[in-house]
């Protein structure tokens, strides 16, 4: 077998001979690791009369290989054929790339601080002029009702059956988990307090959140991000048309109005499953049940699941205009505003969730 | 009495994305009643050059004034009225898909000229037919042809009766004679309308037919402008090689041959 590539011995020299092939592509790099940077080193390609692409292809690798290594090199015996396919084949192909800076912590820290600075800087005058735009509900430059009731139908009426089944479901997990527990104390008829309340002040308001965030978070960034990607939110800035007056301040308007309204349904939903449950399963009669539920809520646990529940529907909306009006990279770009609007908005949800609960525990 | 105030002034404009600079120095007018056609190879700038001047890019350095007003220093409804007067066509039209035809050049009349959308329709439908897409008005953006799209978008640009109409590769991808078409619609405006126009293209055809005066784009600064008869004798490499439609070697860049011998 002839050996494809031999390192000369007076000379570093580097006779290449064909095939190119994967293993003596790796022969020839072993000899060229020898070899110390600043070397010379004439890579001989005379036994190269004729070459196709891949052969063309791999000699580069080698060549910048070596000229990585610190390796000055020269090509030797360049055959008429291989001098036409480097013709056009420019020096950089085989230049070794830019070393890769590498920032301390603190420089990163300090990158990351800006770029929030910066986000934030852009963020502002968005959230003004949205929830600006729904405090101005009538005239000339006011709310785009035709929008916000398309968009109430798509995101609360289209939404109602799934968010009223999973409530349900809520309500009858509830109820069962919480029978278990009460029975050791003979008082499953506490069960109609754990899942009245429970589902109102929590799971109600929450559960809806998570539905509708999945549902309309998602498509609100979609729509805005394709928009974006098709230039239409330039044009309508070059009409000077907001795009936030016109697309934002309608979804959160609907969206402000929708979940609240979703969230009784669910609410309602969950309750039932706890009945549901109640009756056909503990054995507990159904007029006991429902005055017990009725006896353990007040005013302001209704209150509270709806002032949750406006505040979900603000924050999906405005999470997912957000992540669409700031798309960048495409098409890829509007899959990634998408899938972050919908874990940004339960996140947020959650969070906000959290405080409302410390902040009216607090305050009795 | 033509104004002397030109319609457009860009003033050694630069404008780039993040550390790129894309624009660098570029200074030219626009008068009325007159075709600017920018013109360079792809990735010259050109369609940044347009988004500057329509504001959609703050420049890094520079002014735009617009009838005599900074467009980028402009706020709120002064902002809203100089661009008013400026209509802009998009490369790929950028129409509202929500929206039909209609409603999509309605939108503009509707929402700034206080109209009815009856009346306002009415208008959108009479632009439409001035673009030759009468028929299509009810249609949605989807249904269009690229020609009929880019159409459609220049009767939206016109739909506030600007002053100065903006122009995006009109003719790109487009066959020869709907290329044609707009050309002539472009020409047609220009004399009925006395508009303004600047047309960012690189189909020397289209630099035949329509422009007044070409402004030649390289490496984000000007590297040419004039008449077109002027700019074709420009001895630039750059600028014979545009219009013999031959590829530029890349200057200063060495080939693998002269940098590693090849004996």
């Amino acid at each position: 077998m002839i050996p494809a590539a031999r390192m000369g011995t007076d000379t570093p020299r580097l006779v290449l001979r064909p095939p190119l092939d994967g293993a003596s592509l790796e022969a020839a790099r072993r000899e060229l690791s020898r070899l110390p940077a600043g070397s010379a080193l004439l890579v001989d390609v005379s036994a190269f009369e004729r070459v196709d692409t891949v052969t063309v292809a791999r000699l580069l690798t080698l060549l910048a290989d070596a000229r990585s290594g610190g390796l000055v090199v020269r090509l030797a015996g360049t055959s008429s054929s291989l001098a036409a396919a480097l013709a056009a084949v420019p020096l950089a192909l085989v230049e070794p790339g830019t070393p890769t800076t590498h920032r301390s912590w603190l420089e990163q820290l300090g990158a990351a601080t800006l770029a929030l600075r910066d986000r934030a800087r852009r963020m502002l005058p968005f959230l003004g002029e949205a929830i600006g735009g729904v405090l101005v509900p009538v005239g000339p430059r006011g709310l785009k009702w035709e929008i916000a009731l398309a968009q109430m139908a798509q995101a609360g009426v289209r939404a109602t059956p799934i968010v009223v089944f999973i409530a349900l479901l809520v309500g009858v997990v509830l109820a069962l988990n919480g029978a278990l527990q009460l029975r050791q104390f003979g008082a499953q008829i506490f069960v109609a307090n754990l899942v009245a309340i429970s589902m109102t002040r929590e799971m109600g308001p929450l559960v809806t959140a998570v539905v509708v965030a999945g549902r309309s978070g998602s498509a609100i960034a979609a729509e805005i991000g394709t928009m974006v990607v098709s230039e239409e939110i330039d044009a309508l800035r070059t009409m000077a048309l907001s795009p936030v007056r016109f697309l934002v301040v309608p979804r959160l308007a609907a969206l402000a109005i929708a979940l609240p309204c979703l969230t009784v349904l669910a609410t309602t939903a969950g309750i039932a499953g706890g009945w549901l449950i109640a009756v056909l399963v503990l054995g507990l009669p159904s007029q006991a049940y429902l005055a017990q539920t009725v006896k353990s809520l007040f005013v302001g646990d209704l209150a509270t699941g709806l002032v949750k529940s406006l505040a979900f529907g603000t924050l999906i909306a405005l999470v997912g205009a957000w992540r669409g009006l700031t798309v960048e990279g495409g098409p890829a770009g509007v899959g990634r505003a998408t899938t972050a609007a919908v874990v940004t908005s339960i996140v947020a949800c959650i969070v906000t969730n959290a405080g409302f609960t410390a902040f009216f525990y607090l305050i009795g | 009495m033509t104004d002397p105030t030109p319609l457009l002034t860009v003033d050694d404009l630069a404008a780039g994305y993040d550390e790129r600079t894309v624009l660098d120095g570029i200074s030219f007018t626009v008068r009325e009643g007159e075709i600017l056609v920018v013109l360079g190879t792809s990735g010259c700038g050109k369609s940044t050059l347009l988004r500057c001047v329509v504001g959609l890019l703050p420049p890094r350095r520079g002014r735009v004034l617009i009838g005599g007003r900074d467009v980028h220093a402009a706020r709120g409804p002064d902002r809203e009225d100089i661009l008013r007067s400026v209509g802009m066509a998009f490369q790929g039209a950028a129409l509202l898909n929500s929206l039909s035809v209609a409603e999509n050049v309605a939108l503009p009349i509707e929402e700034h000229w206080g109209l009815d959308r009856r009346t306002a329709t009415m208008l959108a439908r009479l632009h439409l037919s001035r673009v030759g897409l009468a028929g299509a008005a009810d249609l949605f953006p989807a249904a269009l042809s690229g020609g009929m799209r880019k159409r459609a978008g220049l009767a939206r640009a016109l739909a506030l009766e600007p002053r100065l109409l903006l122009v995006d590769e009109p003719s790109a991808g487009l066959d020869p004679v709907t290329a044609r078409g707009l050309d002539d619609l472009l020409l047609e405006l220009r004399a009925r309308a006395r508009l303004g126009i600047v047309v960012v293209t690189h189909e020397i055809g289209s630099i035949q037919a329509i422009a007044d005066r070409v402004l030649m784009l390289a490496g984000g600064r000007v590297l040419a402008a004039g008449a077109l008869d002027a700019v074709r004798q420009h001895p630039a490499p750059e600028v014979q090689a545009f219009f013999a439609r031959s590829p530029l070697p890349q200057a200063g860049e060495r080939s693998l041959l002269e940098g590693l011998g090849g004996s």
